[in-house]
């Protein structure tokens, strides 16, 4: 037997494993180590890479990004955020019809500003608007399915675990996908609140009326959500604005959370162990999945099956966009019997190879030129007019500037590979959002769902049979975003600098 | 003997918690010495009071020194000393969608084989990460900043890796007696999500 | 094919090191050995781990061959170190050709006992790439800076900036987010990483360099010796003193090239002459003590050790090159 087949054999063996309900990162581990045994023949490589592996994989500092995430969630709760920010968008959509469902999707977008994980949002949110929702008179399984999708929020608005694996994983700027997964996740808090609105319309009383609240009482709840804003702010404006790395955004996140939660009175010495306790489960949880797929992808880079799996899907000719479809619709399917962190870890370092040897066109020459020229407007640099009137005119006609021209203006060389790199980075960072939507979408397709299992358990009476039937609304909000952003690459990367 | 075990699980977790916590203070700590670092440093501060600002500088206002490094240090005992935790309360992510199906009996014995593989796993990671230790420790290797040894964030994570492995061998010979005896001893949780 | 060697290292196999000297290597084995050993070339750290455990790697068995830069594993391999201090190399194939003949008389049977030593050699001249101009030491006060190397730390320190340590892949993003002010590498390692985009100054200096760094490609000791001896030849014909000046040769080569993409995006170059570079000597004086005194800690010569190589690089090396 060749090195790539059994790279190609040990992934039906790992599905196996996984399906009979080995843990996930237990089974790639044992797979990954298997593989080694059966390709090097011994023991040698396999044992030496566990002298260091397990230590470098949870040193990973970029990784380190996920447990003050995890931790700055838990005090976000502890600080009375979920409620405060619940109450806020209650007060101003309540009112409407099927407006406190929609009041509960806004407030998991709020939280997920601050949450770096989809079933913590979930799972939080559901605490403070489910009762509010049954007491309104909406059916049990709407309001589930309304929460469970709420919960995706959780990932899709960044901060997000599932991408920060992704950006590590595709040695990618985590800050720029961080920046790109905000319209497409604004978008997405939308599409829920559109399919909110045509659930109640087909299906009449199954959500009841709540009285208006005054305007001063919905500023009143409205201002009450300054921590949020200000945490989110510090954060994400702080690792934007250059003031620190994403992990060091973590840590200020995580230490802003924690005091305003001491100031509220939630954090305690009791609560604060409880903290660790959360943090520590999931933690723990998430790094043995990384390093069960480390040593995974380890072995599978040593049969060589991504470069060959790459090289033969460039072989066959298809559309790039043709590939891309297929990629998604895998995940789809996938998704309904997996978990999003584990697919990403598993399929990314096979998928994102085959991503970059296709070729979308999504940044060309004049358009690069183009930028950089209006970059070197915006710094304020003196330039000749008439060498200014030109270089547009050209541009503006589609036409490359020559070289002359570039050095005439003073223009930054814009060489093919420069191209090259600008294209492989917006491929990488669409690509990212689109593979964090369908996984995440996997959190609530029946009949795996995470969020969907969680959701219905905090509700004994409704059948989970209602909340999957509820849910397929949006599910079905969700796969139209999808069609929208690979039709349209640029809602997704249009705030990226090149 | 389980009230042992969830013990130790706990105290780890606590102890991995704090240097979580710690990292975090420290991190916030080194943003505020560069920022006001690099304020002293600026032509304000030299023109507005540049005795005052030298006498900062002089006190050493500036980031933590080697920040990087102790956050990949204490990151890593974190990690390892959450891993007993996970374990004793059946935290890892496992798909059950197949196996609800199959009868009790079938998922017992499922179960029993998941947790006899992963307390060889997590055997084989605490022996092998002791050796790598041992390497460090052996070749006198040091971090680039603080230029401290490498074997001692080896060392603390080994803690860690150890009490995961005893975990993982005593949940695994619960779980073979529950087999031989067809009595419950344990809580059979479901895998957790996220 | 008889025998294959895994090869393993961290950058892409696109980047030059691996392009212009590692596949040169490896073709010539391959085929002097008349197609006998086949060299699988695993670029961007793909047989995993990080670039520090590349040497493990190799001692263990994980890899045959790596290469890999010594300063990854600080306090691993002192007496590489004597060609990293500051203002002491200032020509790459000397360099690399002085470390071949220390390492043979002090290293193969010390530090790097448990590996079998291929290649030792130098990069070109280290540098400044900054966001604000350096020309003089006072002029790093306050910077945050990335360093290269355990002895660039000590250097940075002595100036009054602030040393930041992180691998060579995470500089584009510091850079561009302002984490860092500025980063030492040679100008080979800048055209890859979008250096001349990020920041405008560059300074270099003549005669001896700021740094150096020190590599090594290195082989499993059990797998060479498992060799017949015919093919232990064959991978001899192609390692060694002409393969380590040839390398250090054309990584220095690719410095050019890289400063010509600098000066097109018209940045900013400054040379420090020699008589400026006197006031950044005497900055540096407390590092070469300070080195001499460890080493003597460790019971070895620490000055004899840089008098040989001054001596060696002003000597027999001066003016050494190879093409393989
Ligand atoms: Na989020
Ligand atoms: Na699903």
């Amino acid at each position: 037997m060749t090195d790539i087949q059994i790279g190609v054999l040990s992934f039906p063996a790992l599905l196996l494993m996984i399906f009979l309900r080995v843990p996930i990162g237990l089974a790639m581990f044992l797979a990954g180590l298997a593989g080694l045994l059966i390709v090097t023949g011994d023991t040698t490589v396999p044992f030496a890479r566990l002298k260091s592996e397990t230590y470098t994989t949870f040193s990973n500092y970029s990784l380190s990004i996920v447990p003050m995430f995890l931790l700055m969630g838990h005090f976000a709760t502890l600080g009375g955020m979920s409620q405060a920010l619940f109450k806020a968008a209650e007060g101003w959509l309540g009112h409407r019809k099927g407006g406190v469902a929609m009041a509960a999707v806004g407030a998991c977008a709020g939280f997920g500003a601050i949450c770096g994980s989809s079933l913590a949002t979930a799972a939080t949110m559901s605490r403070v608007a489910l009762p509010e929702l049954r007491a309104y008179g909406y059916a049990g399984g709407f309001s589930t399915a309304t929460l469970a999708a709420g919960g995706t929020l959780g990932i899709l608005i960044p901060p997000s675990v599932v991408l920060v694996i992704y950006a590590i994983l595709t040695e990618q700027n985590i800050a720029k996908l961080f920046l790109a997964a905000f319209i497409p996740g604004i978008l997405a808090a939308i599409g829920y609140m559109i399919a909110i609105g045509i659930y109640v319309r087909l299906n009449p009383g199954s959500a009841g009326i709540r009285p208006r609240v005054s305007y001063g009482d919905r500023l009143r709840a409205l201002l009450a959500v300054w921590p949020v804003l200000l945490v989110f702010g510090l954060v994400v404006g702080g690792i934007y604005g250059g003031w620190f790395t994403p992990t060091e955004g973590a840590a200020v996140g995580a230490l802003g959370t924690g005091v305003i939660a001491w100031f509220a009175g939630g954090l305690t010495w009791a609560t604060l162990g409880e903290s660790f306790m959360v943090t520590a489960r999931s933690s723990a949880m998430i790094f043995f999945i990384v390093l069960g797929a480390a040593f995974y992808n380890g072995f599978l880079a040593l049969t060589q099956v991504p470069q060959e799996i790459a090289a033969w899907v460039v072989d066959q000719g298809l559309s790039p966009w043709l590939v891309l479809i297929f990629i998604l619709a895998f995940y789809l399917v996938l998704g309904c019997l997996m978990d999003s962190l584990s697919m990403i870890l598993l399929t990314i370092p096979i998928f994102w190879p085959v991503m970059l040897e296709l070729d979308f066109g999504l940044v060309t020459m004049v358009e690069l030129q183009t930028a950089r020229l209006d970059a070197l407007v915006a710094s304020g640099a003196e330039l000749s007019q008439a060498a200014l009137d030109e270089a547009r005119t050209a541009l503006a006609a589609g036409v490359e500037l020559t070289r002359e021209q570039i050095r005439e203006l003073g223009l930054r060389q814009v060489n093919q590979g420069a191209l090259n790199r600008v294209n492989t980075e917006q491929v990488a960072i669409w690509f990212g959002i689109l593979v964090l939507i369908v996984v995440e979408v996997g959190l609530i397709t029946p009949p795996v769902g995470m969020n969907l299992f969680v959701i219905n358990a905090m509700d004994r009476e409704t059948p989970m049979v209602e909340t999957y039937k509820a849910v397929l609304y949006f599910v079905a909000s969700d796969l139209v975003r999808v069609a929208l952003l690979v039709a349209f690459p640029v809602i997704t990367l249009m705030f990226i600098p090149w | 003997m389980h009230g042992f075990f969830v013990g130790l699980s706990r105290l780890m977790a606590y102890l991995g918690g704090a240097v979580l916590a710690t990292l975090v203070v420290l991190t916030c700590l080194s943003i505020a010495g560069r920022s006001l670092n690099g304020l002293l440093h600026s032509d304000l501060a030299e023109s507005v009071a540049p005795a005052l600002a030298a006498a900062l500088l002089d006190l050493g206002i500036g980031p933590v020194n080697g920040d990087f490094e102790l956050v990949e240090a204490g990151m890593a005992f974190a990690i390892f000393a959450f891993l007993p935790l996970c374990q004793i309360s059946g935290a890892h992510a496992s798909v059950d969608i197949f196996t609800a199906r199959l009868g009790r009996r079938a998922n017992r014995v499922l179960l029993w084989i998941s947790e006899m593989l992963f307390a060889g796993v997590l055997v084989l990671i605490a022996v092998q990460l002791g050796a790598g230790m041992m390497g460090k420790l052996r070749t006198g290797q040091t971090t680039f900043l603080l230029e401290f040894p490498v074997w001692w964030a080896y060392a603390l994570s080994l803690s860690g890796a150890v009490s995961a492995a005893a975990v993982a061998v005593y949940m695994a010979a619960m779980r073979s007696v529950e087999m031989a005896t067809g009595r419950d001893l344990l809580p059979h949780v479901q895998g957790a999500g996220h | 094919q008889e025998v294959t060697l895994k090869l393993h290292q961290f950058l892409p196999a696109q980047a030059n090191v691996p392009k212009l000297i590692l596949d040169v290597w490896a073709d010539g084995v391959e085929e002097a050995s008349g197609g006998r050993i086949k060299v699988e070339r695993y670029p961007s750290m793909q047989l995993g781990g990080t670039p520090p455990e590349l040497i493990d790697q190799a001692i263990d068995g994980v890899a045959d061959v790596v290469w890999t830069v010594v300063g990854y594993t600080p306090g691993r391999f002192p007496t590489t170190e004597v060609f990293e201090l500051p203002f002491m190399v200032d020509d790459a194939r000397a360099a690399s050709c002085a470390y071949w003949k220390m390492f043979e008389e002090h290293m193969a049977e010390g530090e790097f006992r448990d590996v079998k030593i291929l290649g030792t050699w130098v990069h070109g001249p280290g540098m400044f790439h900054t966001a604000d101009p350096v020309e003089t030491p006072g002029d790093l006060e306050g910077m945050k800076i990335r360093g290269g190397s355990r002895l660039v730390n000590k250097l940075l320190e002595l100036t009054g900036a602030t040393p930041v340590g992180m691998p060579v892949p995470a500089i584009p993003e510091s850079l561009s987010k302002g984490v860092i002010d500025g980063t030492t590498i040679p100008w080979e390692v800048t055209a890859a990483l979008k250096v001349p985009e990020l920041v405008e100054n560059h300074t270099e200096f003549t005669g001896t360099a700021l740094y150096t760094l020190t590599f090594v490609l290195a082989m499993n000791k059990a797998k060479y010796d498992s060799l017949p001896d015919d093919l232990k030849a064959v991978v001899d014909s192609k390692s060694g003193l002409e393969f380590s000046i040839f390398a250090g040769g054309t990584q220095a080569d690719a410095d050019g090239p890289a400063r010509q993409l600098a000066l097109d995006a018209g940045n900013n170059i400054i040379t420090v002459s020699e008589a400026d570079a006197a006031q950044w000597l005497e900055v540096v004086q407390p590092i070469y003590a300070d080195w001499v005194a460890e080493m003597n800690g460790r019971g070895t010569d620490g000055q004899a050790l840089i008098d040989q190589a001054r001596g060696l690089m002003g000597g027999e090396c001066k003016g050494a090159d190879a093409r393989m």
